[in-house]
């Protein structure tokens, strides 16, 4: 489950009134569902993952589109009319050089500007986008800094998390997301960075979600992990922080087998220790970088570490938020054989104390 | 009645702050036709005499009268219709306007004066001189005695009764101003004016009708010849 | 170098203390020229530098901006922004609104405020906001504060819209920004964007990246560098600014006649102190450099003073400079007058130089001062040296120089040659001065005493006299009198000609503009309101107008089109000689081609049956000019289509502005009255045949105010001059002054001697400076304005202008003469006949 949004959009104080919420029992119709559902308020598509060139020089990416409703029905029939507000942010992990790139845009549909259209299977803001070609999706991200081209393919089929269609948030029946993900696509493409062209290949992830009340006012940030595991089997962790500093009973997971038969996961069947910290010097907020993990119905201990201590991506406050989003290492024992695995992590809500309602960030 | 009367004038200029007397208590009195040198070294007090004879300035005592008119009092104006009226002026360096032809010069105070038949008056005057011939001419194509005779008919072109001759051959060498001088004798004497000549030279003084000796400002004696 | 100092104090410096006023006077003139160059060149920095102004670096600094005639269609933002290059795009579109009720106008500008941080990073407005089309952030000059209610209107309509916020960083804007969507809906202008600008990573040069955006652009969208269009403004007004300052420097070279006066009284004065300090042992050089050094000191302390003085001018100037460019060429604010570096050695430099240029001759007549003249009285002084015949000849050579020059084209757009046959006149006429004095001299040697009396004669000859001194007063009034003459024949012929264009151009009896109009931004009027207007008793047709901002061959042009046939039923359109109205308008509505006007032609080097590119509607296309036609009402240039062919093009019905034609049998006070009903619900000024005409001429005239201030410095420059350089004859003549007293002249007598050669003095000066600015006349309205501006300007003489303008100068001249009158008249003769 991811989260982000939700605040920065919540920051801008919108409202809920004409969206339909997330209920049990929602069909899913692929790949019409891939793309855009506006009769919900919020949709994400993140895809994250970790690359090395052959010569084992390490990457880690992020890149989210965000869609999120403002106004329903449309009151004028200008292009430019604000129905959706459309954000996206990129990020990418320079691991072996310990440097790391973020950028975010906001836009609306506009004349072309940005959109999640199923007739032409593309997701795009500007010119970051991921299109759907058959079963493969092109993802396209360039920046001044740096420019990612990636075919990403599904080696598994997509997991509905939750039950019955549903993933639960919250108490209240609508508390709650329509959540899909991509947990294993085999990602190769080219990277060009300081004017130097990399050849790229690995594992990417991807998640869709959508929704119209998710978080409730008592979840003040929260800790979501994924783990694609060397033996093919995957992890997602979601753990939501209560203001009080309690974890929210709503937190949970998923874990995808070697087959693609995906296991929900209850807040009671794991635990997250954080361990060592990372000071932002930018935000000043402290992250944890280093956590237990541990998963007693499956047997599964896990260590999670960072390989770059600085994967913070700084907002410039509004619906521009600062968080931590990051590439992992796990490494532990299933059922008592090692096991390893890398994957992402992002943490939300360390960097100022945030309210609904309020705007954040510095 | 004398022309010209000079009655315990006295003089005092202010120069840089210092008071300095240029005559004391001058008492002279000039007859009609009478033809009187001044005489004493440069600094005695001749041409501020001239200059007080002449309505050019004011004593700072006593009284000077012109043709029995005291200047004492008079404003600018009046002034200078009393020169206009009697007074004729002639100069150590002629002062002729170097952009005025001979007699454009001689009628110059005519003109002034506002005078009609000024050209009438000036070429007689001229004539008086003996120089009509030069009447075209301009002042630098003449000579220095030629000059100084044009000057003499200047001053007498309105025919005034007072003459005043500031060193009118202290540029002149020693033939052409005793010609200069014996014009001036001849004025006094065919034309009745009283000529008051300021001189420096013993020669030319002794052709006058009396000396007046100046030193220090004062009267130092009256030599009648 | 001791020793030059020890001449330099001795000759030099103890006389300009003796002098105060005198040399204050100099000082002072030299500080006016140096202002006048100033203050014209800060203002025009001023008034230049608002072109770019931090209104257009609301969204960021744009490196590339991309066009098209007509406005960029939207969908090629979204186009862009897909574009897989590391490029940053935004929408902008931009307007002149007017806050009602004041009616003070302001910049509309809008933005996608959703994409581009423009309202800063402390505000952070909700889309909700942003969507709402009644929501603006404004500049910090603009009522009313933030939540308040502001009344503007946009073109033909009146809007109410709620302040969201103020701008940071634009406070001394009057801008106005919105939503790109607001801004479309306010403008009327959906679908359209006035350009799009573009940011690029600095990796690759602006001409690679224009390159590749050019490339995924249809045809007839222009990419060109940001600034492109604040260049050709530049560009444009380049020739406005030139001319104004050559005019600033007609003072300057009024200044250099006085220095040269001064300094040749200086070395006069001094001629015996000189061949003392050359006895004594002075190389010529020494005495050279003495002089050069007065003049130095002159040209600094005048620099400086010009310095103070020009800032403040520059105040008044900029804002003249503002009204003019306001009306001849693009809404501008004016930017803050800066005094740079360059300025203050602009001034310093051009004082010190000109001083320095206007000495050099007396200074070398200085050092070739024999030592043996110590011994001489200086008697006849200015009469020599003087060569009047050789002196003339060589002003005739001049003047044939100038007429060569006066056929010479342009050099890049910019009349130089008619610049230097103007400076050859000025020189031509400076060198037959002394000729004229000394023929109007002789003139006067007869028959002015009879007339005037014996003053007048005195004058006449003393001035003849001294010839050469004379000359350089009187060129230096001269010139100054013939700048008048010729800007005043100039602007004088241009207005008669407006005027006589107006009377054949504005035929119609009503016309109607968008309210929220303003110089260079096209506001329009529904299509709605023609229509109605057209179907009213009474009225016999409506010509709609409609002008758009285009570039044309790197220059800001207008793209125009109007309905032919009514312009031929009613309207007067003339076209050059040899060109057939009736053909021209024939042909005009059948295919692609156009009229322009003589100012496009003149710039753009058109003439009839030329092609003229435009891309329009994608498409690069080709029209034929048909015929050149007059018009005065912009600079810029007119490119005329008809109406009908424009609307195939560009399908936007929407008009600029509405000329109403009255049937000829209705009552004109009825019509109107339902006309203005009629557009009661639009916003639109509605005006009579005869305010359109009076507010032309306002406009006219308020353009040339400038020109009038220069000439009024100047004037005033060589009357101060006249007053010193009077001063100064009446010191150097003081012996003569009180001779004349012995030969008993009047005090009053010795006033009007001086009154009269300052009469005598301004007469010539008059009467050269009549010819002379008659001949530069000439050279202004066929030479240069043709050349810098395109026009056809009918010669015309200003009698009434002329009349008072000479006059005034007249008058100052005595006026100037009134101190040098009263210090001869305090002259103590005794003193001075004493004197040797």
């Amino acid at each position: 489950m991811k989260r982000l949004a939700l605040l920065a959009l919540a920051a801008l104080g919108l409202v809920a009134a004409d969206f339909r919420p997330a209920l049990p029992g929602y069909e899913y119709r692929f790949p019409r569902d891939h793309f855009s559902h506006p009769e919900f308020q919020t949709e994400w598509w993140y895809y994250t993952g970790n690359l090395r060139t052959p010569q084992g020089r390490r990457f880690g990416f992020e890149l989210t589109f965000f869609r999120h409703g403002v106004a329903r029905p449309p009151v004028r029939s200008s292009p430019w009319q604000v129905d959706d507000l459309y954000l996206a942010h990129l990020a990418l992990s320079d691991i072996d050089k310990k440097t790391f790139h973020h950028r975010e845009r906001i836009n609306r549909a506009g004349p072309g500007l940005a959109a999640a259209s199923a007739e032409l299977s593309r997701i795009w803001n500007g010119n970051w986008h991921v299109e759907w070609r058959g079963n493969v999706q092109s993802l396209q991200a360039v920046t001044d800094a740096f420019t990612l081209r990636l075919e990403m393919v599904p080696q598994k089929p997509p997991v509905i998390h939750g039950r019955d269609g549903v993933s639960r948030k919250g108490p209240e029946p609508g508390r709650a997301s329509h959540y899909v993900s991509f947990t294993r696509l085999a990602a190769s493409g080219a990277l060009e960075l300081d004017g130097a062209s990399y050849e790229l290949a690995g594992l990417a992830w991807m998640d869709h979600e959508f929704f119209t009340n998710q978080l409730s006012p008592e979840q003040a940030g929260w800790d979501w992990f994924s783990v694609q595991f060397e033996n093919g089997a995957e992890l997602m962790l979601a753990r939501m922080r209560r203001n009080d500093g309690s974890v929210d009973p709503f937190s949970h997971g998923t874990f995808v087998d070697r087959s693609g038969a995906a296991r929900h996961l209850e807040s009671k069947d794991f635990s997250l220790v954080p361990g060592a910290t990372w000071t932002s010097p930018s935000s000043g907020a402290v992250y944890p970088i280093e956590w237990r993990i541990g998963i007693a119905p499956l047997g599964l201990e896990l260590s999670a570490a960072t390989p770059l201590a600085n994967q913070e991506l700084t907002g410039r406050g509004g619906p521009s938020l600062t968080y931590w989003e990051g590439a992992m290492d796990y490494e532990g024992t299933l059922q008592g054989k090692p096991i390893r695995g890398e994957g992402y992590l992002e943490m939300v809500g360390y960097a100022a104390p945030f309210r609904f309602g309020e705007a954040s960030g510095p | 009645m004398p022309l010209l009367t000079l009655d315990h004038v006295s003089k005092t200029y202010r120069t840089n702050g210092a008071a300095v007397t240029a005559l004391r208590d001058v008492s002279l009195a000039v007859e009609a036709g009478r033809f009187v040198a001044l005489a004493g070294r440069s600094g005695c007090g001749k041409t501020t005499l001239l200059n007080l004879a002449g309505a050019m300035d004011f004593p700072s005592s006593g009284e000077v009268l012109i043709d029995g008119v005291t200047t004492t009092g008079l404003g600018d104006a009046a002034l200078t219709r009393l020169r206009r009226a009697h007074v004729g002026f002639i100069f150590q360096l002629f002062h002729l306007l170097p952009t005025l032809s001979v007699v454009e010069n001689v009628e110059l105070p005519l003109l002034l004066a506002g005078r009609s038949g000024a050209r009438g008056a000036a070429l007689e005057s001229l004539r008086w001189v003996e120089l009509e011939d030069l009447a075209g001419r301009m002042p630098h194509q003449l000579s220095g005695g030629q000059m100084q005779r044009v000057a003499i008919a200047r001053a007498l072109v309105h025919s005034p009764k007072l003459l005043l001759a500031d060193e009118p051959i202290g540029n002149l060498d020693t033939a052409t101003g005793s010609t200069v001088v014996a014009l001036l004798r001849r004025i006094a004497r065919e034309r009745g004016a009283a000529v008051l000549m300021a001189t420096h030279s013993m020669e030319s003084a002794a052709a006058c009708d009396a000396i007046v000796r100046l030193r220090d400002g004062r009267i130092e004696e009256i030599e009648p010849r | 170098m001791k020793a030059r100092l020890r001449i330099f104090h001795r000759l030099i410096l103890r006389a300009l203390f003796r002098e105060p006023l005198r040399t204050a006077l100099t000082v002072f003139a030299v500080a006016l020229g140096v202002a006048v160059v100033l203050a014209i060149e800060l203002a025009g920095v001023a008034a230049a530098g608002s072109f770019r102004s931090s209104l257009e670096t609301l969204a960021g600094d744009a490196d590339l901006e991309i066009t098209a005639i007509g406005g960029v269609p939207e969908e090629l933002l979204g186009t862009l922004a897909r574009l897989p290059y590391p490029l940053e795009f935004s929408p902008r579109l931009e307007g002149v609104a007017r806050v009602e009720p004041e009616g003070a106008s302001v910049t509309a500008v809008g933005l996608d405020l959703i994409a581009q941080r423009a309202l800063g990073d402390a505000q952070h407005p909700s889309p909700e906001e942003i969507a709402d089309s009644r929501a603006v952030w404004i500049g910090a000059d603009i009522e009313p504060r933030k939540g308040g209610v502001l009344s503007l209107s946009v073109n033909d309509r009146r809007f109410e819209f709620i302040v969201r916020g103020s701008l940071p960083g634009a406070a001394r804007e009057r801008v106005v920004v919105m939503d790109i969507a607001s801004a479309q809906d306010a403008f009327a202008r959906a679908g359209r964007l006035d350009r799009i600008e573009a940011r690029h990573p600095p990796s690759r040069p602006l001409e690679h990246w224009r390159q590749l955006i050019l490339d995924a652009l249809p045809p007839g969208v222009a990419v060109e560098p940001a600034g492109a269009r604040t260049d050709e403004n530049r560009k444009m007004l380049a020739a406005f600014r030139w001319n104004l300052r050559v005019l600033s420097y007609i003072s300057l070279i009024v200044c250099g006649f006085l220095i040269y006066n001064t300094i040749s009284v200086s070395v006069v004065r001094r001629r015996p102190e000189i061949g003392i300090a050359r006895a004594l042992g002075a190389t010529r050089w020494d005495i050279l450099a003495a002089f050069l050094a007065e003049a130095a000191c002159f040209g600094a302390a005048g620099g400086l003073a010009g310095l103070a003085l020009g800032r403040l001018l520059a105040e008044g100037a900029v804002g003249m400079q503002a009204a003019t460019v306001d009306s001849l060429y693009v809404s501008s604010a004016p930017a803050a007058i800066e005094l740079s570096a360059g300025a203050v050695a602009l001034a310093l430099l051009t004082g010190v130089a000109v001083s320095l240029l206007s000495a050099l001759a007396p200074a070398f007549e200085a050092s070739r001062v024999a030592p043996v003249e110590a011994l001489t009285s200086g008697q006849r002084e200015f009469q020599a040296r003087v060569r009047v015949r050789r002196d003339l000849l060589a002003g005739l050579l001049l003047a044939v120089l100038a007429a060569a020059a006066s056929q010479a084209p342009p050099i890049g757009r910019k009349p130089v040659f008619g610049y230097v046959a103007a400076l050859l006149l000025i020189a031509a006429s400076a060198m037959a001065t002394p000729a004229v004095v000394t023929v109007l001299s002789r003139a006067w040697r007869k028959g002015i005493r009879l007339i005037l009396g014996v003053e007048a004669m005195l004058a006449a000859r003393g001035l003849a006299a001294s010839l050469r001194r004379t000359s350089v007063l009187v060129g230096a009034l001269s010139t100054a009198v013939a700048m008048m003459v010729a800007v005043g024949i100039m602007v004088g012929s241009f207005r008669q000609t407006v005027v006589l264009w107006l009377d054949q151009q504005l035929r119609a009896d009503l016309y109607l503009r968008p309210a929220a109009g303003g110089a260079g931004r096209q506001a329009v009027i529904h299509p709605g309101l023609a229509d109605a207007l057209e179907a009213l008793p009474g009225v016999a047709a409506v010509e709609r107008f409609r002008s758009y901002d285009i570039s044309y061959g790197g220059l800001p042009a207008l793209l125009a089109s109007g309905p032919t046939e009514i312009v031929r039923r009613f309207g007067k359109t003339r076209f050059l000689p040899g060109q057939d109205r009736h053909a021209i308008l024939d042909q005009l509505p059948l295919g692609d081609y156009v009229i322009v006007s003589e100012p496009f032609a003149n710039k753009h080097r058109v003439r009839p049956d030329d092609m003229i590119a435009l891309p329009l509607d994608g498409e690069p296309r080709e029209f034929k000019a048909l015929g050149v036609y007059y018009d005065y009402s912009n600079e810029r240039g007119y490119i005329v289509m008809d109406r009908g062919v424009m609307l195939k093009y560009l399908p936007d019905a929407a008009a600029t502005s509405l000329s109403v034609y009255f049937d000829s049998g209705a009552d004109p006070a009825v019509v109107r009255r339902a006309v203005e009903r009629t557009s009661a619900d639009y916003a639109v000024s509605i005006q009579s045949n005869r305010a359109l005409r009076a507010e032309a001429m306002r406009i006219f005239d308020r353009t040339f105010a400038i020109t009038y201030a220069l000439e009024a410095v100047a004037v005033f420059v060589a009357v101060m001059g006249i007053a010193g350089a009077l001063l100064a004859l009446i010191i150097d003549r003081r012996q003569e002054m009180g001779v004349l007293r012995f030969l008993g002249a009047a005090t009053g007598q010795i006033r009007r001697l001086v009154l009269f050669e300052a009469a005598l003095l301004g007469l010539a000066a008059n009467l050269i400076g009549l010819a002379q600015g008659a001949l530069l006349s000439l050279i202004l309205i066929f030479v240069i304005n043709k050349q810098s501006f395109g026009w056809t300007i009918q010669f015309h003489w200003p009698v009434a202008l002329l009349a008072g303008g000479l006059s005034l100068i007249y008058a100052a001249t005595l006026a100037a003469a009134l101190y040098p009158a009263r210090v001869a008249v305090r002259l103590n003769p005794i003193e001075a006949v004493r004197e040797q």
